[in-house]
């Protein structure tokens, strides 16, 4: 999932860079692989989400 | 003109050195040269950063348009979440530990935290010299240097696809918790959907830990773990009518001033010797320092020094003082300002009984040893005796107890335990420890030095015991309402550890083992010696006991005695 996140990324970049024209489809890009990326965090955090610490 | 172009040079460095710093290094330095693997985590805190220069890119091309600051603050906020997140499973450990590669002294997870918490800095200096309406609806054309910024993305962006490609897979695939080191061969390549297997989700995990509570423990003496555990009738039972200032929560004696220490959830009371009235005492404030929590438990140190422990091992010593300054010490207390002065306020640090909160304490004068012993929790059972240096308050030692050898004790089951025991009050004396147990209304006597249980009596009608004290041969366990139960200590579990320092050494021979096997086991006063060594000569023949001895041998048959003697 993470390399598919960094395909995404490259997408965006390779956009902002060479069609600037298209950037709504660059800034959803950005926003789906921010979301992508806090999944996969959570994803892996899911049996603590809070840091493990006292409070 | 001029402010803007400064404006757009200071963003294009500082998404450069994202970019070139944390991020490049990363992928081509720490990945493709040494072979560091990001774990899971990791991939998620570098593709934040990764994010957030991009964010900038997009204002460097496009103008600071609000949605991209807004993204790029969500974005930073939820990195720190992630940096102290991942730091806080490493941040507990010992100097120099932690996981995977450092950088300039510190570990890669904590480095992002600095790295978001800059990012939201940048932000905000970036919206301080923003003027209205500087946001355009045209792509700007870029200079030479945003220009190679954005090529050098590209490339660090293609070098993370690679790694990543290489590391974690395709889709469904996604990063391990542990990584395997990086490798451009794909024979070593490991893709794995580890991380999609269903597990609970919880906000805080292990962290979550109920409060004690007496309540909850099992009262029935029939339902405990020990099987064949003798009654040890209550002598007299009695009533404590003292001005409290809320339940009861331990009890300890003195011997040598023949006064009692009474402890509620915030008070120390110092009654005489037969509760008849209180001498001393004083309300500790239990805030605006070390949190004491509730005190569960408390102890004399000396005959002018008293400690009481809270539950989560926080603890406060105070030293009695007639001419105690009450001025001074309004900071320390709550009423009764005059008759203490604090001596210390702290922690006491555990290992194996981290996790678990403590319901008793007791002091060894001989050895200067302090002794707490952990209460179970729903996701931490363990039964812990954890023992404490009186000089710098500092673990000397944690161990779960066994049964001992000759003690007549034997475990219901045959993986039996001791972690369903809730020990509310102990107390140490003639080198005994004595805990009281809500769970199962039991009394159990510990030997230190053996670190094995030497007896249990269970003791009828117990409700919620929450202290315990021993005076002369008389333990007196109280229950938070103050009533009292008094038993006489039984010969086996009083016994002065003096008398029966020395263990019994017990000699076994088989043709299948070399030389003479000795084993050394409690000696039990009134007990003959071959008796004593009888449990572990059955255990030695026995193909099914799971206890290791003589080496831990696999000769599970024709063993016998050969000697049974006190050690010297």
């Amino acid at each position: 999932m993470e390399f598919l996140n960094f395909v995404l990324i490259l997408t965006a970049g390779y956009l902002v860079l060479r069609r600037p024209e298209r950037e709504r489809l660059a800034f959803g890009l950005l926003v789906v692989s921010s979301l992508l990326m806090a999944t996969l965090f959570l994803v892996g955090t899911r049996g603590s989400i809070l840091p493990g610490l006292n409070y | 003109m001029t402010t803007r172009h400064a404006l757009y040079t200071s963003l294009t460095l500082a998404v450069l050195a994202l970019v070139v710093g944390p991020i490049g290094i990363a992928v081509f330095v720490l990945g493709f040269g040494l072979g560091d693997s990001p774990c899971v985590l990791c991939w998620a805190q570098r593709t934040g950063m990764v994010l957030i220069a991009l964010t900038g890119l997009f204002v460097i091309r496009f103008g600071p348009r609000p949605r991209y600051i807004g993204l790029a603050v969500l974005l930073a906020s939820f990195g720190i979440h992630m940096g102290l997140r991942h730091s806080s499973l490493h941040l507990w450990r010992d100097v120099g530990q932690g996981f995977s590669a450092e950088i300039f002294g510190a570990h890669t997870y904590t480095w992002s935290i600095f790295i978001y918490w800059a990012s939201v800095v940048m932000m905000g200096a970036l919206l301080l010299v923003l003027k209205d309406g500087e946001a355009t609806s045209v792509a700007r054309r870029l200079r030479p240097l945003e220009r190679v910024t954005l090529w050098l993305f590209l490339l660090m962006a293609a070098g993370n696809a690679v790694q990543a490609f290489a590391s974690t897979g395709p889709p469904p695939y996604m990063g391990q918790s542990d990584p395997v080191r990086f490798s451009f061969n794909p024979r070593n390549w490991v893709w794995s959907t580890e991380e999609w297997r269903l597990s609970p989700v919880s906000l805080r995990g292990r962290w979550a830990i109920e409060k004690p509570d007496v309540s909850l423990a099992p009262a029935d003496p029939g339902a405990g773990p020990l099987a064949n555990v003798p009654v040890l009738p209550v002598a007299r039972r009695a009533s404590m009518s003292l001005p409290l200032d809320g339940p009861t929560t331990d009890l300890c004696y003195d011997p040598a001033t023949d006064r009692f220490l009474v402890t509620t959830e915030k008070g120390l009371y110092i009654t005489d010797g037969s509760f008849s009235r209180v001498l001393r005492h004083t309300v500790v404030d239990m805030g605006f320092s070390v949190d004491l929590a509730r005190f569960t438990a408390g102890a004399f140190l000396d005959s002018r020094t008293v400690i009481a422990l809270g539950e989560n091992k926080s603890y406060v010593i105070l030293r009695e003082n007639d001419k105690a300054d009450a001025a001074a010490n309004f900071r320390y207390f709550l009423a009764a300002f005059d008759k203490f002065d604090e001596v210390s306020r702290s922690r006491l640090t555990t290992v194996r009984a981290k996790m678990m909160y403590v319901m008793s304490m007791a002091f060894d004068p001989a050895s200067g040893s302090i002794y707490t012993v952990t209460v179970p929790n729903a996701r931490a059972k363990r039964f812990v005796v954890s023992r404490f240096d009186r000089r710098d308050m500092t673990l000397s030692e944690e161990f779960t107890p066994a049964l001992a050898a000759g003690s007549g004790l034997a475990f219901k089951a045959e993986k039996g335990s001791l972690d369903a025991f809730y020990a509310t009050g102990a107390a140490f004396d003639g080198g005994r420890l004595y805990l009281i147990s809500a769970a199962f209304g039991t009394l159990l006597t510990i030997d230190p030095q053996s670190r094995s249980v030497v007896a249990a009596h269970t003791i009828p009608g117990l409700v919620r015991p929450v202290g315990l004290a021993i005076k002369g041969r008389e333990a007196f366990i109280v229950s938070a309402d103050g009533a009292m139960s008094v038993v006489r200590l039984p010969d086996e579990a009083f016994a002065p550890v003096q008398d029966k320092e020395a263990p019994v050494v017990c000699g076994f021979r088989n043709p299948s083992h070399t030389g003479l096997c000795e084993e050394r086991t409690p000696y039990v006063q009134g007990k003959k010696l071959d008796a004593i060594c009888q449990p572990i000569l059955d255990c030695l023949n026995d193909t099914r006991c799971i206890k290791t001895y003589c080496g831990a041998t696999t000769v599970r048959q024709g063993w016998t005695l050969e000697s049974a003697t006190r050690a010297k």
